[in-house]
């Protein structure tokens, strides 16, 4: 570690990384940086187990996995369903995290668990990204009246309640036979929905970050360049501004995909997430929570798992932000000439994230 | 300026009209008002559906709903007419009083968990970037992700547990065990020699002083019940006060400005004195004569530097200002503990003084010391379990902040014209930093209102959030529209002035009018 | 089962069908029971409820939770209460009720000289006149569809009984009231004055302007009984005194107006917090009734049971009653160390599964099949048995265990093929075929959602294919009976146990025949149940309706909701309560020790 000598004398950063920089590309220095954040890469690798755990144990979309239960088979319940994992003897045991109070192998209904929780994560991140950079793209360049349509509508979409639209979305998932195309894709792909939904209202944050970005990036030389060399505009959009803001981009998106894991918890605390039997994390701890003093595994592992996962996106999100930071510096001086509104990643969830 | 404000509240309201609009049909659509009498086996069911009917008139399309009860909010408009019309909720409570009543429940609860996470979070977000990729960096990142992942309704269970009833038992027989003590104390010094940085013998030197000094203060406490008859005394408010009153100036002005050193030194002294004088006026305390009290004192630090004066005034008035303010704090703790054991012994409280549930005792009765005392004990645990989960936003947006200033060109100028550190860091660095963070707090200042849902469930404090739950779970839409309309106006409007904040503490920020 | 806005007037109903089949022999006993109780007089408890109180009229169709019952049940008396056995217990300190003649129906209530409201003024029939007038609605002349009429108290009981008499017969004295039914009323004990008369009329009447309580007696004298047919012009006074009953009671604070919070039972309303606590003080002029023993009880609301267990353990609650889970009966159970005493008992729910007679169900082999492929045991085990380890399977439609008709009726109606999983004779029955079902069920309560997990994974080794047909809590109610599903799990709650509840879910036709269960002779004895008057008879028709409906594989019933409560080391004399009076129902014997 850098421990340099002078005690109150912080790190250079400015002046470390250009001597690293030297001759790699963007994407080189980008790597070469991430790789050197070693939480960045405890992150990455605890995600990486979790994920093919997740995803392989119970299987996925009809595709068998290895472990021998589903999170919906009951079984007799073994030592009145506490968990046979042991570390000495190392050994898995038949119910590894124990069992539920019917009989439902634990490990199955975590690892399924961890399959939605990703799946509401991913797909949260997918939409939430595309929306919040189309929106903020478009009126962060353009400005005028694109501009001020779109931001009133994010205005809009942040002062309407998350749980409110939670609440709605939930009830429509738990209905069956209403007829609408929606009800019925919504009820049978529950956490597909909920994932959807909540990545239609947590772009808002995302879009008014990119629009910052925008606004400050488009003044810059190497935009009139390109439009002075006849670049259309959307080739500037694509080309030429996003690349350099993609940065802020995948950490704020890392940041708004941790938080939706909370949130997803937050939802099936309030009884407004993901329906048994099928489950999710948020929903097996929002459960089992009076489970805390009498059977403490129905809690732990759920949590744990939600604590890792969410753990290792942040130190992810953290590790690409400290990799994008280098470049970053030098514009983010004018970015707050131009900027009206601020580029605080504020998520409309943020205030439901668990509070 | 002015267009652009009024620009800006004429689309905030008709943004207002619209979402107002869109919550009530979307409230209206989450469910059946109706449900708890579908399954019933009663004789009158059909006549309990049609009270509920009526009451919500259900017959009336939504819509329609709407436009009515936008006639009676219209009414809150007209000034002091007095006819503010939100409707009832489905116990036939006026929804204006029932907000009332919430919005205090709620501000009590999080306005000083947010202003203790702000200050907290601001504080560790400079230290770590100051010293990033350090241990401490590390760790403080890794606590706060850890915390920020942590669902609440978890963190508030453990919080009861160990906190409230475990801390309670302790209370009942204060004993702290040697190797207790001595285990607590080797943590402290830990967690200081990682905080102290620098080289590794000052780290060991200032660890084991903190874990001698720990224990000792443990081993103390233990031995003469502390813990039950709590207190300072003026010999410990005195030696805080030095230590007070040289950090102060440490940060304020530096060591080196004597002057400012001195003038500490002396509202030090002063509070001291003042502390022997005051203890029979602080008994009929009232919350405005603290208020007041504060007030005098941060006056009496000002003409204490201003007489001191030397060649820079105004730092020695800032630096006595702050310390009289904090040594007056601390007569302020030491009156707090001296009414501890009578709170502990209240027959309301009966030994066990933290609280688990609520805002206060019922039915207690005592001096302000003692409601106040109930008012602390009830609030710690949930404003410690809000405190915990949003650290982690104002701490890791600061040191980002925090280490984009310190790489500008004008730091790097300032340390080249010989500034010391501490100039560089708090006065060049800390007040760049703070713009961006003014705006953050800007938002969630107005999004406070909102209340914590969880959190007031599982405290069971009755504030906008559960007022908005409930609402929802019934099916009720008066109630969630009137908490609604409360969050998404101090939300627009602190919105407005997180911009003007902007550019007015960042003078390159133009607003466009 | 949480007790949310469920009338306590259905409830009450039910509790006393119970008392009245059950427990033919002692119905009617005479003096409260003062059990001899450890506690000295004094101290004070902090008892824990869900919801905030709200009202100081608990019959309003607003009014009516549990918590605003519970409040005016401690605050009021009146001539009978009903304990933890479900008995109707007279109250003979406050006054007589009396039947008369059994054809009509005649009842006669007279109240004991002495018995007064905490201003003053002595409860007289004006008081009960008006109870009369509230749950009857014999003024009422509104019409619902053709919007013409009033409608005076908004009453959220069940009026049928009361309807069915006549303006009463009142005394000079102002002592004694007289009701005359038209026809039998099975529930006659417990139709009017008590437990509670809560609201006094002579404030209402002086509210609404009128001099004292007789002008309120005059002024009811001289209408006539409301009409729908012929409605008449609202009487402005009747109309002022209704609107003030229906609403005017309604408060989240201690109102500044005493008379508005007038007490005539053990204890008085001293303080509200609102959303926080209610704190009441013993009435020292209460002498009318068994004699509290608390000076001061403490009212506090916490809605999370979790919260509730940690409260009781901290010391900041003395008795609590949470939702029962196994997680929080094991929590309370681990607190017993510490002196806590955890009470656990039946409540007045219970969840059963119903096959619809049509669709793969139309066959009655199918249905056999389908029944004896239900894990009854198994899922009393996994479900209820940690709460509570006498819990066993519920082999009646409409008896429970504690009543002592139900051995009787469990013995012939055919349940017992139904005991233990019989998947070779499902086969057998199937025959061959694979019926697709689809199960309805609430999935936001546990219960069902484990229930249905059982179920799915038995009936599918018995060749059934399973659909999971579960909606979420604000569908499931709406879904119910309209056949878009095979087969249901859900719970009746108490009142499915009463009499007048029984054609009410049985009989062809009926608003709450769920499954379309149809049966000429069944129908033909509830006609009869619900004119009879005589309980050993009552029984004896219960009971055939019983076993009609087993013999049609009607479905079964899973087992019976549990209740729990729990109270500190400080306190005595907590029993338990099926009902949703719950704890509450001796609170005079509370005592610190």
């Amino acid at each position: 570690m850098a421990e340099s000598a002078g005690v109150d004398v912080p790190d250079v950063v400015g002046i470390e990384p250009i001597l690293e920089a030297k001759g790699l590309s963007q994407g080189q220095i980008v790597r070469k940086r991430f790789l050197g954040h070693s939480g960045a890469i405890i992150g990455l690798v605890v995600f990486a187990i979790i994920f093919i755990m997740a995803f392989t144990s119970v299987g996925y979309a009809g595709i068998p996995g290895w472990w021998k239960y589903s999170h919906e088979d009951v079984s007799p319940l073994i030592h009145d369903g506490a968990p046979t994992a042991s570390i000495f003897p190392p050994a898995w045991g038949e119910h590894p995290f124990g069992q539920d109070r019917i009989g439902r192998d634990l490990f199955a209904m975590t690892m399924r668990g961890a399959q939605q929780s990703i799946t509401i994560m991913i797909v949260i991140g997918l939409i939430a990204g595309l929306i919040g950079v189309i929106v903020g793209a478009l009126s962060g360049y353009f400005r005028g009246w694109t501009e001020a349509v779109l931001m009133r509508l994010t205005d809009v979409i942040i002062i309407i309640p998350a749980l409110l639209l939670a609440a709605v979305m939930a009830q429509l998932a738990g209905r069956r036979d209403s007829g609408s195309w929606f009800a019925s894709f919504a009820s049978n792909n529950g956490v597909l929905a909920i994932g959807i939904f909540l990545g239609l209202i947590s772009w808002v944050g995302l879009a008014r970050l990119m629009r910052g970005e925008f606004l400050s990036l488009r003044e810059r030389e190497f935009v009139d360049a390109a439009r002075i060399s006849g670049a259309s505009n959307a080739r500037i959009i694509f080309k030429h501004i996003l690349p350099n803001a993609v940065g802020v981009l995948i950490v704020n998106v890392t940041l708004t995909m941790s938080a939706a894991i909370l949130t997803e918890t937050a939802l099936s605390y309030l009884g407004v997430g993901v329906k048994a039997p099928d489950t999710s994390l948020g929903l097996l701890i929002s459960q089992n929570q009076a489970a805390f003093a009498t059977r403490p595994w129905l809690f732990w592992f759920p949590g744990l798992f939600i604590v890792l996962i969410c753990l290792s996106i942040n130190f992810i999100g953290d590790g690409l932000r400290d990799a994008f930071d280098p470049r970053q510096k030098k514009f983010n001086a004018k970015k707050a000439a131009e900027i009206e509104v601020d580029p605080a990643p504020v998520t409309a969830f943020d205030e439901l994230k668990g509070k | 300026m002015v267009t652009y404000i009024v620009r800006r509240l004429i689309t905030a309201a008709l943004i207002l009209l619209g979402a107002s609009f869109l919550v009530y049909l979307l409230t209206a659509a989450s469910g059946d008002p109706l449900e708890e009498y579908r399954a019933s086996s009663a004789p009158n069911k059909q006549q309990l559906i049609d009270a509920r009917t009526e009451l919500l008139q259900l017959d009336t399309p939504a819509p329609l709903r709407y436009f009515k009860w936008l006639g009676g909010a219209a009414q809150c408009l007209i000034p002091f007419a007095n006819s503010c019309d939100l409707g009832k909720n489905i116990a036939g409570q006026p929804i204006t009083d029932a907000l009332g009543h919430a919005l205090i429940q709620t501000l009590t609860l999080v306005t000083g968990a947010t202003i203790l996470a702000i200050l907290i979070g601001i504080t560790l977000g400079i230290v770590t970037a100051l010293r990033q990729y350090s241990t401490l960096d590390y760790g403080v990142t890794f606590m706060a992700f850890l915390f920020f992942s942590l669902p609440i309704f978890w963190v508030a269970v453990l919080l009861k547990e160990f906190g409230a009833i475990g801390f309670n038992d302790f209370l009942r027989n204060p004993d702290v065990p040697m190797a207790t003590a001595l285990g607590i104390g080797a943590v402290a010094g830990v967690i200081t020699a990682v905080a102290a940085g620098g080289a590794m013998k000052r780290r060991l030197l200032t660890g084991g002083v903190a874990f001698l000094f720990v224990s000792a203060v443990l081993i103390y406490f233990s031995a003469t019940e502390w813990f039950k008859n709590p207190g300072l005394g003026p010999v410990v408010i005195a030696i805080a006060g030095v230590g007070i009153a040289f950090a102060v100036t440490l940060l304020s002005a530096g060591l080196k400005n004597r002057k400012a050193l001195q003038s500490a030194l002396i509202a030090v002294g002063v509070g001291l004195v003042v502390y022997f004088l005051i203890q029979p006026l602080l008994d009929e305390a009232t919350f405005l004569m603290m208020v007041l009290l504060a007030v005098a004192a941060v006056l009496v630090g000002l003409a204490i530097g201003f007489l001191m004066g030397g060649y820079d005034r105004g730092q020695s008035m800032r630096a006595a200002a702050l310390t009289s303010f904090l040594v007056g704090f601390l007569i302020m703790l030491d009156r707090y503990m001296q009414a501890w054991p009578s709170y502990f012994n209240n027959s309301r409280v009966r030994g066990r003084p933290i609280a688990t549930i609520g805002a206060s005792t019922p039915n207690i009765e005592g001096d302000f010391w003692i409601l106040s005392l109930d008012s602390f004990t009830h609030l710690i645990l949930p404003t410690l379990a809000l405190i915990l989960i949003s650290l982690a936003g104002y701490t890791r947006f600061t040191r980002a902040s925090m280490l984009e200033i310190m790489n500008m060109d004008y730091i790097r100028t300032a340390r080249a014209k010989g500034l010391s550190e501490r100039t560089v860091v708090m006065r060049h660095a800390f007040r760049n930093a703070l713009i961006p963070i003014a705006t953050i707090v800007a938002f969630d200042i107005g999004g406070l209102i909102g209340g914590a849902v969880i959190t007031e469930s599982v405290f069971s404090v009755r504030g906008m959030g559960f007022l908005f739950l409930d609402g929802i779970q019934h099916i009720d839409p008066n109630p969630v529209m009137g908490v609604f309309i409360c969050v998404a106006i101090t939300a627009m409007v602190f919105n407005l002035i997180a911009d003007l904040a902007y550019s007015a503490l960042d003078p390159r920020v133009r607003v466009k009018a | 089962m949480r007790f949310g806005r469920i009338s306590k007037a259905v409830g009450v109903a039910a509790a006393a069908a119970l008392a009245l089949s059950a427990c033919a022999g002692n119905s009617g006993g005479t003096t409260p029971t003062t059990a001899a109780a450890a506690g000295k007089t004094g101290g004070s408890a902090t008892v824990v409820e869900v919801n905030a109180f709200n009202t100081f009229n608990p019959n309003t169709a607003d009014g009516n939770t549990d918590i605003n019952s519970k409040i005016s049940y401690a605050t009021h008396s009146g001539f009978f209460y009903i304990d933890n056995k479900l008995n109707v217990v007279r109250n003979e300190k406050f006054g007589k009720m009396e039947k008369s003649s059994d054809d009509p129906l005649t009842v006669k209530y007279t109240i004991n000289d002495g018995v007064k409201w905490s201003d003053g003024t002595p409860v007289t029939t004006a008081d009960l006149l008006l109870q009369w007038a509230a749950f009857s609605g014999y003024y009422n002349d509104a019409d619902t569809e053709a919007k013409t009429g009033t409608s005076y108290f908004s009453y959220a009981g069940d009026p049928t009984g009361l309807a069915l008499t006549d303006f009463p017969e009142l005394s000079d004295d102002g002592k004694s009231m007289t009701i005359k039914y038209s026809k039998p009323f099975a529930d006659w004990e417990i139709a009017l004055g008590g437990p509670g008369i809560d609201i006094p009329a002579h404030v209402l009447a002086k509210k609404a302007g009128l001099t004292d309580a007789k002008a309120f007696v005059d002024l009811l004298k001289g209408m006539p009984r409301g009409d729908k047919a012929a409605p008449k012009p609202a009487n402005a006074q009747l109309q002022a005194m209704s609107e003030l009953w229906n609403t005017g009671f309604d408060t989240k604070t201690l109102p500044a107006d005493p008379s508005l919070y007038l007490s005539n039972g053990p204890y008085i309303v001293k303080g509200v917090n609102q959303d926080q606590s209610l704190t009441m003080v013993k009435n020292k002029d209460y002498a009318w009734g068994p004699e509290a023993k608390l000076d001061e009880i403490t009212v506090r609301y916490i809605g999370d049971s979790a919260a509730q267990v940690q409260a009781l353990k901290n010391g900041e609650a003395d008795i609590i009653a949470p939702q029962a889970s196994a997680d929080t009966v094991e929590q309370l159970k681990t607190l017993e160390s510490q002196g806590v005493t955890v009470e656990v008992g039946n409540q007045l729910s219970y969840d059963h599964i119903d096959l619809n007679y049509s669709g793969p169900f139309a066959e009655k082999n199918v249905r056999e099949a389908f029944m004896k492929s239900v894990p009854r045991k198994d899922i009393v085990d996994k479900i209820v048995k940690k709460l509570d380890p006498k819990a066993a399977p519920l082999d009646s439609q409409l008896f429970v265990p504690d009543q002592a008709s139900y051995a009787d009726s469990v013995k012939n109606n055919g349940s017992s093929a139904y005991q233990d999983v019989d998947i070779e004779g499902a086969k057998k029955l199937l025959n061959g075929a694979t019926p697709e079902v689809r199960i309805m069920y609430n999935k936001d309560n546990p219960n069902r959602v484990d229930a249905y997990s059982l179920i799915r994974e038995s009936a599918t080794k018995a060749g059934f294919k399973i659909v999971d047909g579960g909606l979420g809590k604000s569908d499931w109610g709406k879904a119910l009976g309209d056949g878009s599903y095979d087969a249901t799990i859900f719970g009746w709650i108490n009142s499915g146990v009463g009499v007048s509840g029984v054609p009410q879910i049985f009989k062809s036709g009926n608003d709450s025949n769920f499954n379309m269960f149809s049966d000429p002779d069944a129908d033909k004895l509830m006609d009869e149940l619900i004119v009879t008057t005589d309980k050993t008879k009552q029984n004896e028709l219960i009971t055939q309706v019983d076993k009609k409906i087993w013999d049609s594989a009607y479905g079964l019933p899973l087992f019976q909701a549990v209740g729990v409560d729990a109270y500190s080391d400080r306190i005595t004399g907590v029993k338990y309560m099926p009902n949703q009076t719950g704890v509450w129902w001796n609170f005079w014997e509370w005592a610190q020790k």
